[in-house]
């Protein structure tokens, strides 16, 4: 059975596309899929960055598509998870440098080997954009609880609908209940009520999200991190699995906790 | 059998005329439009007439459109025996001015202050208009759905959105300031009636959410509950 396409998008630059494709290609190799994990945004490469892979880069996407070399001398496989795999952007080129067809029918290709194609669509609703919704089999949303966030992210999905995709699913990143909860930021349900789309995950804001994505080792891959279960749900929702969203009304780690206990 | 039957179609409300005579037909079909909740569903319809081997004649269609009209409802076509779509093309010429009327003469009284003008022409929308997504239209444009900040409504004639409306919204675009704005919750980021552009309104509370329509009174656009 061949695999499915999915791309990772937002409209919005800076809301966590790219951390979210690391980590959900991270949770569902964890899960035992293959997945291969596709960085669109040519010209602007750092999925490779990200997933600390960057160093073992020989050939890129656009080398593929123009021949220079075969999709397997691309992929570049992670040592830490044997079912991961990366084509990483190129960095000298400008998006022009490929078109939709050429991606479709690399995508085409890429289903055959792989169970989840998962492809980190650039920022902005121009021609990089176009060409990674094309070959999208589903569209994930990534939108943080902001209102210039969620302007774009209505965007996209209205031109998501447009391209006759199934109406995409939205993560909510970044999310930090301590501020919801004094009234400061956007809550899920005032993005939901917005959007009008389905949720596939909610992931709150996690300092060790940027100490992770410099050392490139997605957080997906501990155990202990909050955004990391988070994505390693979302990536069970991806395989169909049923799994409730948690409540993060009354989190925050424990200095947190303390801070309000003397504050009180 | 009942003596007049009704079915929604694409192109409008099909009334077809059964066996019977006239003028039992005319007083059931005039106590069917009568029941309080068909009133206000049917108004506006465009009425597709359907009567099989019943001949009628111009008298008798003439006093069906007055019935009709009576509830804002016009009749555009007539399917059945060759003398009655012959009567109604007769009746038709006789009312060619007003009937059918283009888009952009709609500007008529309209009644009751809150329903789309009869037999205006209508863009229905069915689902949530999205940031950068823009409608225009020459008639009265009608959303069943959100309209999110970022997105465009333009008509000529009014806009009527069940749901929220959040984004900019013109009604009366070629200068009707008859047009009015209708929507269950009424928080545009920018309204404009005719040449009237309104201020925002101020932040609304969940109590404050019900229905509530726009127009222009004195020179200004007011804002007031809608109590169809």
């Amino acid at each position: 059975m061949p695999g499915q396409v999915l791309t990772i998008t937002s409209g919005k630059g800076g809301v966590g596309k790219t951390t979210a494709t690391a980590n959900i290609g991270v949770a569902l190799a964890r899960r035992g899929q293959r997945v291969a994990c596709v960085d669109a945004d040519i010209g602007l490469r750092n999925l490779d960055v990200v997933m600390g892979l960057e160093n073992r880069i020989v050939y890129d996407l656009v080398d593929v598509v123009e021949g220079r070399a075969k999709l397997r001398q691309a992929l570049i496989k992670d040592k830490r998870l044997p079912e991961l795999q990366l084509l990483p952007a190129a960095q000298t080129r400008l998006k022009s440098a490929v078109n939709e067809d050429q991606l479709k029918s690399l995508c085409e290709s890429l289903k055959q080997e792989f169970d989840f194609v998962l492809i980190d669509s650039p920022a902005g609703i121009e021609s990089g954009f176009k060409n990674s919704i094309a070959p999208a089999d589903r569209v994930i949303i990534v939108v943080t609880p902001e209102v210039s966030s969620v302007r774009d992210a209505d965007r996209v999905i209205g031109l998501v609908e447009a391209y006759e995709k199934p109406t995409p699913k939205l993560i909510i990143n970044r999310l930090r209940p301590a501020m919801v909860k004094r009234g400061d930021m956007l809550d899920t349900a005032d993005v939901l009520e917005i959007l009008a789309i389905d949720l596939i995950g909610i992931v709150p804001e996690d300092e060790r999200i940027i100490t992770s994505t410099n050392r490139g080792q997605p957080v997906a891959l501990e155990d202990h991190s909050e955004a990391g279960a988070a994505f390693m749900r979302i990536a069970g929702r991806l395989m169909g699995q049923d799994i409730p969203f948690q409540v993060f009304s009354e989190s925050g780690g424990l200095r947190e906790r303390l801070g309000q206990w003397f504050r009180r | 059998m009942a003596l007049v039957s009704f079915k929604g179609t694409r192109n409008g409300l099909s009334i077809t005329l059964n066996e019977g005579d006239w003028r039992s037909v005319m007083n059931e079909l005039a106590a069917q439009l009568n029941r309080p909740r068909v009133q206000s569903f049917f108004r506006g319809a465009r009425v597709l007439l359907e009567t099989h081997s019943r001949t009628v004649d111009v008298n008798q269609l003439e006093e069906l459109i007055a019935l009709l009209a009576q509830h804002e409802m016009t009749l555009v076509s007539v399917t059945g025996e060759q003398r009655t779509q012959d009567a109604f093309d007769q009746v038709r010429a006789a009312l060619a001015p007003s009937q059918p009327r283009a888009p952009d003469e709609i500007p008529a009284p309209f009644v009751n202050g809150t329903m789309p003008r009869d037999g205006a022409q209508a863009m229905l929308i069915h689902r949530t208009v999205r940031s950068g997504q823009k409608f225009r239209y020459a008639g009265t444009i009608v959303v069943i759905g959100d309209v999110n900040p970022g997105a465009e409504l333009i008509a000529d004639g009014d806009v009527i959105v069940w749901g929220k409306l959040r984004g900019v919204v013109q009604a009366g675009a070629a200068g009707n300031d008859q047009a009015i704005v209708g929507a269950l919750v009424l928080a545009p980021t920018q309204l404009r009636i005719g040449a009237h552009i309104a201020p925002a309104p101020e932040e609304k509370t969940a109590a404050h959410f019900t229905a509530e329509i726009a127009r222009v009174r004195n020179g200004q656009i007011v804002i007031e509950p809608w109590n169809g």
